[in-house]
């Protein structure tokens, strides 16, 4: 069980690819509604903890658990109807379909987790401040405005957890802060946030850092 | 409700923005499904029309007296009641014998005249040819024995016997080359009566359609179950007629196997480079939660999609085709028979399946953590 007040929680979680220790026997807990930054240098581990918190990926031993749910003993197709169904994910690089308008791609992740249901995501558009984009194309949208089109899409299904990417790593200082102010607009209304960046001045932003170090826990 | 117009769209737009791949698989399962319905279009009406070609050679079958000079006419209703309507063309007792003229001595023949024309298609007739069995007033005579008697159409020959002379109206003079150059034809029964040799026949012909050695296997069952006969198929043009069927069969199916299978590998290397292309695509819909099932059922959408776009295509391609061929090879079109078009759509559309099944694989070999990162 996790403990009380915490969405994310990891005991003595390991991840070896080959010879190669990624993450070594991290214990980590994030509270509910807390808004972390994962930082540390490149190799530090910070994207393989991500992959295996948004269940993107599975942990080679160690325990880990979110919303009191124990993903680690899940298998895939158990991780894949959690991913769909209590975690948001943000990418650095947008990952938008580049056929699906913005609506459609917002739309996508509600199809994939049970029905689409336009209006919630129109409004999840209008939320991050495209309303006026509904119909473009991701090639039609500047860097800022697929990242915008992204994070809707990771809020639409209402998560409880949200993951992201070095968000803001692809975009300029101005659409930079837009997406931080939509972050921290999501951490007040109480979403669990778990960010990886590089950049110090974006981690600062975060209520809290956790450094990795060669796959292990810093601070 | 939006949710159901997703998938379609997905699909749908994903094949509208690779045209250039989907191009090339539609090129090569059109060309596929082209050749396939012209060869089975032409496989399907190659043995009416072989037949059809085949039975300008006249009578395919005999049946005549195992020992002796004649046996009995009903074995003629005998084999003619046991031959499957579908394979009979035509068929005619023959009584020979002869008889005296006016002036000599000449062969005479009796025939079913409504068959007649089924049995020795090669005669040049002039005049006419008498069409029904009935009219005993009526002959056909060779031409040479015309030249002999000095008869010209519609002379009047007369047979004699006894005290009794019987008048002919010569209806057609006949070139057949062999020795019915030699004969007047009459009427069946009426040569059983002048020959008097009532309930007897010499031998009886039959024109019969060969399918996969139908002649072959009547034959054997015929002298079977009536050893004091002499049953067989003229080989000459029965064995020809199925031999030839055959190989045509088999090279069309052959020509087929070979654009198949040259269709498959193309659309498999387009299909291929086509889901590598869209690795990311898929990547990411797994990682918000697509199963594994559901990005292949999507491919596979795509995949039939353009598959029964190119049967259609190829349907069309492939009647023009089969009417290239059939003008060249029987001179003749070539009938749309109804199995064609399932045929060629169910071809088409396992070839499309089949070259699918490796790219789709990969599909699930996809990591959305690895791929989505660009490792």
């Amino acid at each position: 069980m996790t403990m009380p007040g915490y969405a994310i929680e990891t005991r003595r979680l390991t991840k070896q690819f080959g010879r190669v220790l990624a993450l070594n026997e991290v214990d980590l807990a994030i509270k509910t509604g807390e808004f972390a930054a994962l930082m540390g240098a490149s190799g530090s581990g910070k994207t393989t903890l991500m992959n295996i918190l948004s269940c993107l990926d599975s942990p080679s031993s160690g325990d880990i658990l979110l919303e009191g749910t124990a993903v680690g003993e899940l298998d895939e197709e158990g991780r894949r109807l959690f991913r769909s169904r209590r975690i948001g994910l943000v990418f650095q690089q947008f990952h938008l379909i580049p056929y699906l308008n913005a609506l459609e791609n917002v739309m996508l992740a509600q199809y994939y987790h049970s029905v689409v249901d336009e209006p919630s995501a129109r409004k999840a558009l209008d939320d991050v401040g495209l309303s006026h984009r509904f119909d473009h194309l991701p090639g039609q949208l500047s860097g800022g405005e697929q990242q915008r089109v992204c994070i809707a899409r990771a809020l639409v299904n209402r998560p409880g957890l949200i993951f992201a990417d070095e968000p803001t790593g692809n975009l300029d200082e101005q659409n930079e802060e837009r997406v931080l102010d939509i972050l921290r607009a999501l951490h007040r209304d109480g979403r669990t946030i778990v960010m990886v960046t590089h950049n110090p001045a974006l981690g600062a932003a975060a209520e809290r850092i956790i450094r990795l170090n060669h796959g292990r826990i810093e601070s | 409700m939006a949710g159901n117009s997703l998938m379609p769209r997905l699909v749908v737009r994903a094949l509208s923005v690779r045209s250039q791949r989907i191009v090339m698989v539609l090129f090569a399962l059109i060309v596929g499904a082209a050749v396939t319905c012209a060869l089975v279009a032409v496989y399907f009406d190659v043995s009416v029309k072989m037949s059809r070609e085949l039975k300008t050679y006249g009578a395919n079958f005999y049946v005549g007296p195992g020992q002796g000079a004649t046996l009995p006419d009903e074995a003629y209703q005998t084999v003619f009641d046991g031959i499957p309507a579908d394979m009979l063309e035509g068929g005619s007792p023959y009584l020979y014998g002869t008889a005296r003229s006016e002036l000599e001595k000449i062969v005479v023949a009796g025939v079913r005249f409504s068959s007649l024309r089924k049995l020795v298609p090669y005669w040049r007739t002039e005049g006419a040819w008498i069409g029904v069995d009935f009219d005993d007033r009526n002959a056909l005579i060779g031409k040479t024995l015309a030249g002999r008697l000095g008869l010209k159409l519609n002379d009047t020959l007369v047979l004699i016997k006894n005290n009794e002379k019987r008048p002919f109206n010569i209806k057609g003079i006949i070139d057949s080359g062999d020795n019915s150059d030699h004969m007047l034809f009459v009427q069946f029964e009426f040569a059983q009566n002048w020959l008097e040799k009532p309930g007897l026949m010499s031998h009886a012909l039959f024109n019969l359609i060969n399918r996969h050695d139908g002649v072959d296997r009547l034959a054997e069952t015929l002298s079977a179950d009536h050893p004091d006969w002499s049953v067989r198929p003229i080989r000459r043009i029965s064995a020809g007629e199925g031999g030839v069927l055959l190989k045509i069969e088999g090279l069309m199916g052959l020509i087929s196997l070979v654009i198949l299978s040259l269709s498959l590998v193309c659309v498999n290397a387009s299909l291929a480079a086509l889901i590598t292309e869209r690795r990311g695509e898929f990547a990411l819909q797994k990682a918000l939660g697509a199963s594994n099932r559901a990005v292949v059922c999507q491919v596979l959408a795509e995949t039939l999609i353009i598959a029964l776009l190119a049967s259609m295509v190829g349907v069309v391609i492939g009647y023009v085709l089969a009417q290239i061929l059939g003008q060249s090879i029987f001179s003749a079109a070539v009938d749309l028979r109804a199995p064609v078009i399932p045929v060629t759509v169910a071809l088409t559309v396992s070839v499309a399946l089949i070259a699918a099944v490796l790219p789709l694989r990969r599909i699930a070999k996809i990591e959305p953590a690895v791929t989505l990162r660009g490792e």
